[in-house]
């Protein structure tokens, strides 16, 4: 067995080692843990760009686990959207990772800086292997390794709002933890199959009777995972939780988590039950019409709580809340634009709310001060960070020429050819709340006058502001060069639908 | 539906009104304790539906030898799912008791209404 025949489980396997040894590391030296992670994330971002060539030239990759033939084993599948998900995963976590540096020794007590490396390795390496298994009791898994994971990052300063916001966490995502594992339990007992594409064919041949379990096991699913996406009428756990945490955490868990959720819808869809499941065709449409229509309105209901924010990590905690519906809107359109236009959002979203939660983090960093008031005048004492700011909100928001902006495109583009005109009403007003959320901060960081903040103020250290200034200049980037990965997008949607 | 039918299949519907038992206590009890043993009974109720699934009435260990009728076998991987469950219940469990023990130090009660209702302070 050569070592690129395992390519593909290395992904999982990497990351896992180094989180394994890291409270080793820790022991014999607390400093080396941010080094060792780091050696982590890196191997595994390597590990995850050498394999975006192989997956382009074959469609999936897979991999036996243990040799056990599928159905029978667990199946790593790779495709286009894993090594889309597995690639935006890496790359934020990496950037997000050299900011913990100084960020975990100003924030957290000494002896818990081990334990924030180790926990920071188990969520990227299950957000991963969530997004490349193709066994649906392994996405389980991987599920409940990022959720318990989550819970603890949120909770780990051990301040007095943050463990109360951890433990509601804890309620609502266990309770839709079960939800999830009840549906995998019916659709076992149709199907008696645990792997993805073998559970599809076997939907397509089963008996009339079986139809309700199914439809039951699908309508599990959706709750399931719309909570762990916090669509909008379920997101009530999301921002207490994100805007507790410590802001490396907070970015972590906006930028990749919460997507975590709608890849599991998508799973869920497109690669198990298949749009051409005839069985469920008529609910289908209902299904799909409900999901977007509730879409719709979490993109208004979201950006306008959110204008009405006066913390600043809560202001960008409910935007997150918004743009889970736009992502979501983009792929109930079933049309390889819309859902293109998902999927650029995701990658969209990941980079400027990343930057966003870190740029906050930074503002907490060096005065303490969370409330959207206390920002006046910063802009002149903290350039790059305010600036970053700036650069990201542009792409929250959706202006010409950073990436939200070919997201909205796109997700404009597909409503229109599906004659859906309301849908781009609520996805322009999401874009003009946004303006108003967002263009409210910057007013204060840059258009007035200087009167709180205490006059030693500068800029924070390096490894703080670049991963910031990286991440708003990658919103920048995607946006002028979206040809990169469009295409590729529009291939991993035509797979999904097909 | 006939009431036989509910009776065969009793397994399920107890593992139905476990869930509800749970959710429901879950939902409605103030107490951050009683919450989490409501979330046990949940997955205890999941557990016992896909342990049940596997069973094959009079079936045999799945240990295939000479001479054992693979006909009549129990389904292990319910089981080999549910070792799993159990393992991911567990570390729910503790770290939710850890989040309990950290709130009764900071708000000196585990009172759902008392915990919630207060300002938050950052």
């Amino acid at each position: 067995m050569s070592l690129s025949a395992t390519h593909p489980v290395l992904l999982v396997a990497v990351p896992l080692f180094f989180a394994a040894l890291c409270p080793v590391v820790g022991m014999w030296k607390r400093a080396a843990c941010f080094y060792w992670a780091l050696a982590g994330v890196a191997v595994t971002g390597f590990l995850t760009w050498t394999l975006i060539g192989k997956v382009t030239a074959s469609h999936a990759l897979t991999y036996n686990v243990g040799g056990w033939r599928p159905p029978f084993g667990i199946q790593i599948r790779i495709d286009y959207l894993g090594v889309f998900m597995a690639c935006t995963i890496t790359g934020v976590s990496m950037l997000v990772l050299v900011y913990c540096h100084r960020y975990a020794t100003h924030d957290l007590k000494p002896e818990r800086i081990p334990y924030f490396y180790t926990l920071f390795l188990l969520i990227f390496l299950a957000m991963i292997g969530f997004s490349i298994t193709g066994d649906i009791f392994n996405m389980f898994v991987f599920m409940e390794i990022f959720s318990i994971t989550s819970y603890a990052l949120v909770a780990i300063t051990g301040q007095k709002a943050a463990v109360r916001a951890a433990f509601k966490y804890l309620l609502m995502g266990a309770t839709s933890s079960l939800t999830i594992l009840l549906a995998i339990s019916f659709l076992y007992s149709v199907t008696g199959s645990l792997n993805m594409p073998d559970i599809s064919a076997r939907l397509g041949s089963m008996r009339s009777t079986y139809l309700p379990v199914a439809a039951v096991a699908l309508a599990f699913f959706v709750v399931g995972f719309t909570v762990k996406a916090a669509l909008f009428p379920l997101h009530g756990w999301l921002p207490d939780a994100h805007s507790m945490a410590p802001s490396p955490v907070s970015a972590i868990l906006s930028a990749l988590v919460i997507k975590m959720g709608v890849f599991g819808i998508l799973r869920i869809f497109f690669t198990v039950f298949g749009r051409s499941f005839s069985g469920l065709s008529a609910s289908w449409g209902t299904l799909l019409s409900v999901l977007s229509w509730v879409a719709a309105i979490a993109i208004v209901a979201g950006a306008a709580l959110a204008v009405f924010q006066k913390d600043l990590k809560y202001m960008i905690a409910y935007s997150s809340v918004s743009h889970i519906g736009y992502i979501l809107l983009g792929i109930c359109m079933l049309s390889p634009r819309g859902m293109t236009g998902g999927f650029y959002n995701l990658l969209a979203h990941a980079l400027g709310k990343a930057c966003l939660f870190l740029v906050a983090g930074a503002f907490i960093y060096k005065l303490g001060v969370r409330r959207i008031s206390d920002l006046k005048g910063l802009g002149r004492k903290m350039p790059v960070t305010a600036g970053a700011f700036a650069l990201a909100s542009l792409s929250i928001v959706g202006i010409p020429p950073s990436a939200g902006f070919v997201a909205k495109f796109y997700l404009v583009w597909g409503s229109l050819q599906k004659g859906q005109y309301a849908f781009v009403v609520f996805i322009l007003l999401g874009s003009l709340l946004a303006a108003v959320y967002c263009f409210r901060v910057v007013y204060y960081l840059f258009f007035t006058a200087s009167d709180g903040p205490a006059p030693g103020v500068d800029e924070v250290p390096v490894t703080m502001w670049a991963p910031c200034a990286l991440l708003a200049l990658g919103t920048l980037f995607f946006g002028l060069y979206s040809g990169l990965i469009i295409p590729s997008l529009q291939t991993a949607a035509r797979l999904l639908l097909r | 539906m006939s009431f036989s039918r509910i009776v065969n299949n009793f397994n399920y519907v107890f593992s139905a009104l476990l869930f509800l038992m749970g959710l429901y206590t879950v939902a409605v009890k103030p107490n951050l304790i009683k919450k989490l043993i409501g979330l046990n009974i949940m997955e205890t109720s999941v557990f016992l539906l896909i342990v049940s699934l596997g069973m094959v009435g009079g079936g045999e260990a799945p240990i295939v030898e000479a001479g054992v009728k693979t006909a009549n076998i129990v389904n292990p991987i319910p089981q080999a799912l549910i070792l799993t469950g159990i393992v991911v219940a567990v570390s729910t469990t503790a770290v939710a008791l850890s989040l309990c023990i950290r709130i009764h130090q900071k708000y000196g009660t585990l009172e759902a209404g008392a915990i919630l209702g207060r300002e938050v302070d950052v």
